[in-house]
């Protein structure tokens, strides 16, 4: 990655996020810890935090082939399972003590049953997120926490009492408010960090210690307050979107002059936006509605849509964004549905929309190039 | 397009669909035998069903849109007349606009890849071509792209207000689940108690569900003629009109009743006369065929009669034809809906295989080749499957150990242009010829 931040912590970031069997999770092996996988931001790793395990957000980070996954998975699926589950084959993840799956899509949720079938990882749990927002929903995912919560007890022979539970919320909490930080920075007319190093931080928060995190990111912050950020650019640019773990994606578009100073994606603001409620009493109740209802809700949740344009609008204006890029796994039925609204939303706020399809592991980046400039181009002309 | 034009244009085009469906009813008149009376009665009853929503239409009654495996009978026990969000793909894939709609979807600027069935609502409902219902019912399964199209519904200026309820499927298939669901189909009988002026009377709901559980033993029983070598109907007869007529129009009816009695009559003599799926001289079942999927309902005619007649495959089981219903306990108010939730969540074609784990399509797979000696399964593998294209792998091993061919074409149910018919047939035969079949 080319960066002008020369932070050893940044650089920490960047090794966690370039690979997936990173330093940090190696150091954390080494000391006889355990690591549970999961899929999706609305798994509550906080409850593996408290279990004393490390949260490892699954990624296909490094693959070049679905040679293996394409035995079970077939062409018309998202190319994001299908290279995260090779690497799984390749036995790149054999260093999970557990996986935990959900059914966020209709690609993902067959990875779990692909894995039970094909793979002997210990602990494999699959978690039924309800589609629906409102107050029945939040209690059949409080039960899910729970059934979860005594399936990790007595797997890993912890205790999963409410104060760590609590402790562990409070810890995330804090990592979503470094990272808030971070993102506030790019309100300045020069950001002092681009969306691609942005991009770099956020995954590897969902891929080392919790704790050495926070110090590391609360680290960088402090060299960050007091840089300059020194790049021109053309335009001011949000990334609205899923899965995207891949700083490379961010670099060609910022390449072309586009600087992406926020975002609304699975990796980036709806992590972190909202905090969870530390103040109800019931901590797995507080992560039920926060996971549920409270965070920033991607399109799989249904009803939300009014919800998830308020906080597009909100994002882009607070961050004084001059066209919006709508990008989406291609064979994702959800996101191209989104796209359609979303376009037809801010068709009425004048805000420009861009829509680009694209695979998970990076590529046609000519053609990347080409619809960025083309869209910074009309951006270009209607400041005019 | 204000509300009133809306309304003319999406009548327009339903009583053009009726009509289509008007000419093909007078087309089963032509049809020989008792099976033709067979089709001609279940258009009969189609037609019906297409006239009674004009006349809510026409007249300012209240009718409801809504989506399959619904749990019907709640809402033909408050005598609400429907019509189903994605009629068009399922119902009247025939009809001779289809190819130009797909189009129109595309056109609009939503993705190929997405599923041509979610396309096609959601261009009906984006130009104005589908009557504005008094209330809508969703359900959030069996795909990514059912909650996307009642999203666009919400979205839509002129559905903004109409309010609509989605049941919310759990994952999971255990006792909590199907309570859960109860629960949710509960809510479902508030809701439309509340917005269409209706009332669920429970001896009513009784009733229904006691006519649909003499429907369903008689669909089951007729499941047990398909048993039979050679099957006494192909893919012409059963499943998707078991189906439709037990799901879509008349839930709970006599009519439907009726009708099953009259398909298990005709599978019965059919046997006992020793025929099968076709009537032609000299023809014989050379492959009994498992077609785990919806039927190409866009191209049907392309492609079915050529499997029987070139090669003497039959489809003696396909999705919609399996049957893995049990019957509704009417005892009391509380296991009603218990039991109306496990047909509509564990049960009923898709929402059983597509939403939770990958279990049903391994074990339905296991079940339907050794109950109905089936000598190849067909996965078609519809564009819009994303899920299941996800569990190819699993569908291949459970045939490999049941040492039954296994086939995964890749085609959109809808669209012809996607794979066409003569690639699709030449793909089955070269597979035929492979393995030795036919």
């Amino acid at each position: 990655m080319e960066t002008d931040i020369k932070s050893a912590a940044f650089q920490k970031f960047v090794e966690a996020t370039g690979s997936i069997m990173n330093p940090e999770v190696q150091a954390w092996k080494d000391q006889g810890r355990g690591v549970v996988g999961f899929f999706c931001s609305t798994v509550p790793e906080e409850l593996f935090t408290a279990a004393g395990l490390l949260p490892f957000r699954m990624r296909g980070t490094g693959s070049t082939s679905t040679e293996l996954s394409d035995a079970y998975f077939s062409p018309i699926n998202c190319s994001f399972p299908r290279h995260t589950f090779n690497q799984a084959l390749r036995g790149e993840y054999d260093f999970l003590d557990g996986l935990v799956c959900i059914n966020s899509c209709d690609h993902v949720r067959r990875i779990y049953d692909n894995w039970i079938r094909a793979l002997e990882t210990p602990f494999v749990q699959v978690m039924s997120l309800p589609r629906k927002v409102g107050e029945p929903q939040i209690d059949w995912y409080y039960d899910e926490l729970n059934i979860l919560r005594g399936q990790l007890e007595e797997h890993f022979g912890v205790q999963l009492t409410d104060q760590r539970i609590g402790e562990a919320i409070a810890l995330q909490n804090q990592v979503r408010g470094l990272q808030k930080q971070l993102y506030l920075l790019r309100k300045a007319d020069k950001p002092p960090i681009t969306g691609a190093e942005t991009l770099a931080v956020m995954v590897a928060g969902t891929a080392m210690p919790k704790q050495r995190y926070k110090d590391l990111l609360r680290e960088l912050l402090g060299e960050l307050s007091e840089k300059r950020g020194s790049r021109d650019y053309r335009a001011r640019l949000m990334i609205l979107g899923g899965e995207l773990d891949d700083p490379a994606y961010l670099e060609i578009i910022e390449k072309q002059g586009g600087l992406v100073v926020t975002d609304s994606s699975c990796f980036g603001s709806r992590l972190m936006w909202r905090p969870v409620d530390e103040a109800e009493p019931d901590p797995i109740r507080a992560l039920a509605r926060y996971y549920v209802r409270d965070r920033p809700s991607c399109p799989r949740m249904y009803g939300d849509q009014p919800q998830r344009i308020a906080f597009t609008r909100e994002m882009a204006r607070e961050f004084r964004v001059d066209g919006i890029i709508g990008e989406r796994l291609l064979f994702c039925d959800q996101w191209v549905v989104e796209n359609y609204m979303t376009d037809l939303d801010l068709k009425e706020d004048e805000i420009p929309f861009m829509a680009l399809d694209r695979e998970y592991v990076l590529s046609g980046e000519g053609q990347l190039r080409t619809r960025v400039q083309a869209f910074l181009e009309t951006l270009e002309a209607r400041g005019n | 397009m204000d509300r009133d034009a809306i309304r003319e244009k999406s009548l327009a085009r339903y009583k053009q669909e009726r009509d289509w469906f008007a000419l093909l009813h007078e087309a089963t008149k032509l049809l020989p035998g008792e099976e033709g009376r067979l089709q001609e009665k279940l258009l009969t009853i189609l037609l019906d069903s297409k006239e009674t929503v004009v006349d809510c239409v026409e007249n300012e009654k209240p009718f409801i849109a809504g989506y399959f495996c619904n749990a019907p009978e709640l809402f033909h026990a408050m005598d609400l007349p429907w019509y189903m969000l994605m009629e068009t793909p399922f119902l009247a894939a025939s009809a001779p606009y289809l190819l130009s709609d797909i189009e129109g979807a595309e056109n609009m600027g939503i993705g190929t890849d997405l599923c041509t069935a979610i396309r096609l609502p959601i261009y009906y409902i984006e130009n104005g071509l589908m009557p504005v219902p008094t209330a809508v019912l969703g359900l959030l399964y069996p795909c990514d792209g059912a909650p996307m199209l009642h999203q666009v519904l919400e979205h839509n200026k002129a559905w903004k207000d109409v309010p609509i309820y989605s049941c919310d499927p759990p994952y999971t298939s255990d006792e909590r689940a199907v309570e859960y669901f109860a629960d949710e189909l509960r809510r479902m009988a508030d809701f439309l108690q509340k917005h269409t002026g209706k009332t669920l009377d429970m001896k009513k709901l009784v009733e229904v569900c006691e006519e649909s559980n003499r429907s369903y033993a008689l669909w089951q029983e007729y499941n047990e003629l398909r048993r039979n070598v050679p099957c006494p109907h192909g893919w012409g007869l059963g499943g998707a009109q078991a189906f439709a007529i037990s799901q879509c129009f008349v839930a709970g009816d006599p009519r439907c009743t009726d009708w099953f009695r009259q398909l298990y009559k005709c599978g019965e003599l059919k046997i006992r006369e020793g025929k099968g799926a076709s009537e032609t001289e000299g023809w014989k079942e050379r492959i009994r065929l498992f077609w785990f999927d919806i039927m190409p309902y866009g191209w049907i005619f392309e492609l079915m009669p050529w499997l029987e007649n070139e090669w003497g495959a039959v489809i003696v089981m396909d999705m919609f034809s399996n049957f893995p219903y049990t019957l509704i306990d009417t005892s009391s108010e509380k296991t009603i809906f218990h039991g109306l939730a496990k047909r509509n969540l564990l049960d009923a074609p898709m929402i059983r295989q597509a939403r939770g784990t990958a279990e049903n399509f391994s074990n339905d797979i296991r079940r339907i080749v050794k109950d109905y000696k089936i000598d190849c399964v067909i996965w078609p593998g519809h564009m819009g499957h994303k899920d299941g294209a996800a569990t190819t792998g699993i569908m291949r091993e459970t045939c490999r150990e049941l040492a039954v061919p296994f086939l995964h074409i890749g085609l959109d149910l809808f669209d012809r242009r996607y794979t066409s018919p003569d690639e699709v047939r030449d793909k089955v035969s070269e597979y035929f010829r492979g393995m030795g079949l036919g």
